[in-house]
């Protein structure tokens, strides 16, 4: 790149501007930048929202179709306080890989959205997981797509009518709540 | 590898034209990071055909400290470059920096990161390469929408919501990256870790997991938090059920169809439910809440019942609140006597009213000496059993009974007389009147409760046994006063009451319990030691357990108020020797009724024998005959003085009994002395 461009990107991403930005994909937002990195050509931005919310997003700069300059401000970063404490950022990414990771359990693959919210539902009451497309109650009762009480398969017969029975309530609630 | 890193990204910020060099700690966070990534040159293998084409640099696990403290020098950097107004000067290095901070605010992050073909992850952030181009790597990552061609029509039912372990996005084929709220200063970062750390529940082997050094943690006490709105569910959490409008076996039967097959009646005792209920109601939460308040020395009810007892030094947590305490038996069993006797008391005084009334009435006529006491009496005696456990019914039922009572006053198999038999029980009826304490043996047996209509054959043995009905009163509910008697039916009821006559040195010593000039009836202690059977409030109906000074003083003492009710018509036992030991068929040991449970004890009284002491002092005789197990050990063998030898089975009082015939009486595993005072007759 000659220097102009270099240089009007560099002043157009003047640390602290307002941006209003089109993606090539067609998103569209206002934000503040906070960062513009010329080699990788990344753009950060703050969005901001009311209430002290912020999103980063952090953008190549390639893909921007369309750009408006809405204003200067000063850098929202306040540089004494950027100082990143390593130790708990590892410990929260722990802490989201844990969840991430019981939640992956929790959802099913190739599944209907009806199969997962019955799978949720079922959840609520009984120790349930996925066996592929298969929803294990209890370990030992097994529902077989289409999930109806019909498809209830093994366990003691006890256990068996009992998730007939749950399964049952829930599709009834479910559909009553105009589901799908 | 390393030199093609650090000389492009060298080339790349001077080619770039920045103009001016790169600070020196720049180069320095630029070769640690180089350093870095040096040492994952293999990055993890992608798991969605990615493939590895970039050196990661692993995420901030690896990158030692020193990147804090170059970055907080970054920091100042950024702020000397902008403040010197020099856009364009470092802004590459700065900026970069800029980026790299961020992009390290955002690990651990969720973020949804937009690739080339317009698809969208939805993952966790992990790391970044922000060496060379800005390749990332995400975890958990799933794919959220899908613009790739084959799925473009993507059907609504399918989820597709595959995971992949490790996504990672090459810098060219990234888009752009949104993370929603942001914390970007230490403050909020650790903020809001602390917030989502406290949400989260954790189980015990991701603590493990995630310090494998520490082989114990330090346990520390849980305080409540006061902010914490859960802690407040924990104050109503054992509301009284009536009150939360909930039955879980209606919800369970509801939800899940499981019927419960749940019946009270299996487990406890029947509760008769009609009008007397009430007052019984009333009456046992009387009683209940007299022994809550009641002082005790025991460290654990004090505790339960909110006594602060002092304590002595050696009472540690342990003592207090877990241990068994072993110390003061003696204590215990004076304690237990007293505790006995108040509880027989209090027996007698649950006991049904109306029935009480009608006990009264029966013996009130007993001072005057009438003889339908003797029939009152014995169908007392007898029917204690029945009436009590009817005892909610009306007061009627008494003498509605009666004439049932002739019948159960005998055993199946006996004669009319009582004499003989075996071990059948026998009535007596203790004589209170002194005129009628003549009422002798001999001709006593047949003659007094003969005359009495509704008593005709009852009771009597041959040797004159005063059918003494029992005055198994047990409860007699009237409130009279301190006597109570149990009856129990062994056999020879006889203990009850004998003539005063021939008490009267008995009958002196019944005296002094408070009973004037009247008979009393005798008592056995069931135990040693128990305390006197409930019915305190029976007129009359002293008992004398001296004797063998079983019965506590205290007990009799209570029962001294009453009045004898004794049936001046009873006659006296005498022991016959020919009769056999009786053998139940297959009657139960336990008394019948639960009601009657235990409170027909019938004191074995020993007054007039003083040297009972080889009697088995816990005589049981239950309320009936028909319906006790009467059975009957040879345990009066020994006793064989001529005195009052009062044989287990029943009272006598100073009468000459016929000693010289042991009874080889038998006593059942219900009776006495394992007998034990079971408790509140309700």
């Amino acid at each position: 790149m000659d220097v102009a461009s270099i240089n009007s990107n560099a002043e157009e991403f003047a640390i602290g501007c307002f941006l209003s930005i089109k993606t090539t994909f067609g998103d569209e937002f206002k934000g503040q930048v906070v960062a513009f990195d010329r080699p990788s050509n990344f753009l950060v931005l703050h969005i901001l929202f009311g209430g002290g919310r912020k999103n980063v997003r952090i953008l190549k700069a390639n893909y921007i179709k369309e750009l408006a300059f809405l204003g200067q401000g000063d850098d929202p970063v306040d540089l004494s306080k950027c100082c990143l404490d390593l130790s708990t950022l590892q410990a929260r990414e722990e802490l989201a890989l844990r969840q991430a990771e019981a939640e992956a359990e929790r959802i099913g693959v190739g599944v209907t959205a009806e199969a997962q919210n019955l799978f949720d539902a079922l959840s609520k009451t009984l120790p349930v997981r996925w066996d592929k497309t298969v929803i294990v109650v209890m370990n030992e009762v097994r529902v077989n797509s289409p999930y109806v009480p019909e498809s209830v398969s093994g366990g003691t017969p006890a256990a068996n009518e009992r998730v007939k029975k749950v399964l049952e309530l829930e599709r009834r609630r479910l559909h009553a709540r105009g589901g799908p | 590898m390393i030199d093609a890193v650090g000389g492009l990204s060298g080339e790349n910020l001077r080619g770039k034209g920045l103009g001016e060099p790169v600070p020196g700690s720049n180069r320095g966070l630029k070769s640690l990071l180089r350093m870095s990534v040096q040492q994952f040159a293999q990055p993890n293998s992608s798991a969605n055909g990615y493939g590895r084409r970039e050196v990661e640099r692993e995420g901030a696990s690896r990158v030692d400290n020193k990147l804090h403290s170059v970055k907080s020098s970054i920091g100042k950097m950024a702020n000397t470059h902008y403040s010197s107004g020099n856009k364009f000067g470092g802004f590459g290095g700065a900026s970069r920096d800029r980026l790299v901070y961020f992009s390290t605010c955002l690990i651990g992050h969720h973020v949804e990161i937009q690739v080339k073909n317009g698809s969208v992850y939805t993952g966790i952030f992990h790391a970044a390469n922000v060496d060379r181009d800005f390749g990332i790597i995400l975890k958990m990552a799933h794919l959220t929408k899908d613009m790739s061609a084959q799925l473009q029509n993507t059907h609504t039912d399918s989820l597709g919501k595959a995971f992949s372990k490790t996504l990672i996005v090459p810098a060219k084929d990234l888009v752009q990256i949104v993370a929603k709220d942001v914390s970007v200063t230490r403050d909020e970062i650790s903020n809001e870790y602390q917030s989502e750390r406290q949400r989260e529940l954790l189980i015990d082997s991701y603590i493990s997991r995630a310090r494998p050094d520490d082989m114990e943690r330090e346990l520390k006490p849980w305080v409540p938090e006061d902010n914490d709105p859960h802690c407040a569910e924990l104050e109503n959490l054992f509301d009284d059920h009536w009150k939360r409008g909930w039955d879980q076996f209606e919800v369970n039967e509801a939800l899940f169809g499981v019927k419960s097959t749940f019946n009270e009646e299996l487990y406890t005792t029947k509760l008769e439910r009609g009008p007397r209920m009430r007052q019984l109601e009333l009456e046992a939460s009387r009683i209940a809440k007299e022994i809550e308040r009641e002082d005790t020395r025991d460290l654990h009810l004090a505790e339960e019942r909110g006594i602060n007892l002092p304590e002595s030094e050696d009472v540690d947590e342990e003592t207090r609140f877990s241990s068994v305490y072993r110390g003061r038996v003696a204590d215990d069993s004076g304690y237990e006597e007293e505790e006995d006797i108040l509880l027989d008391i209090r027996n007698g005084e649950t006991f049904d009213d109306a029935a009480s009334s009608v006990i009264e009435k029966v013996f009130s006529g007993i001072a005057g000496g009438i003889d339908s006491d003797d029939s009152l009496l014995s169908s007392r005696s007898s029917m204690d059993v029945p009436q009590v456990s009817q005892s909610k019914d009306s007061a009627n039922a008494l003498s509605s009974k009666v004439p049932d009572i002739n019948d159960r006053l005998l055993l199946p198999d006996r004669p009319t007389t009582l004499s003989q038999s075996d071990g059948e029980i026998r009535f007596q009826r203790t004589i209170t009147d002194p005129h009628r304490a003549n009422t002798d043996t001999s001709d006593g047996d047949q003659q007094k409760p003969v005359p009495h209509p509704k008593f005709s054959g009852v009771l009597k043995a041959d040797d004159s046994v005063s059918s003494s009905g029992g005055h198994d009163d047990c409860h007699n509910g009237d409130g009279k006063g301190g006597s109570s008697s149990k009856v129990t039916t062994s056999t020879s009821s006889q203990v009850s009451m004998k003539e005063q006559s021939k008490k009267n040195p008995t009958g002196d010593q019944l005296e002094t319990q408070g009973i004037p000039g009247e008979k009393l009836s005798v008592e056995s202690h069931g135990r040693p030691g128990s305390s006197v059977s409930s019915t305190s409030d029976r007129p009359g109906r002293a008992s004398a357990s001296a004797g063998a000074g079983l019965t506590p003083s205290s007990s009799v003492g209570s029962l001294s108020s009453e009045k004898s009710m004794l049936n001046p018509n009873t006659k006296e036992f005498k022991l016959n020797p020919n009769a056999k030991s009786f053998v139940p068929s297959q009657a139960p040991v336990r008394p019948i009724s639960p009601v009657g449970d235990s409170s027909f004890y019938f004191h074995a009284n020993l007054s007039g024998m003083p040297q009972m002491h080889g009697m088995p002092v816990g005589v049981g005789l239950g309320p009936y005959v028909a319906h006790q197990p009467v059975i009957f050990n040879p345990q009066v063998a020994p006793v064989q003085s001529p005195q009052a030898y009062l044989p287990p089975a029943g009272p006598h009082y100073g009468q000459p009994m016929l000693i010289g015939h042991p009874r080889p009486f038998s006593y059942g595993p219900g009776f006495s002395p394992e007998m034990p005072y079971k408790g509140r007759e309700f």
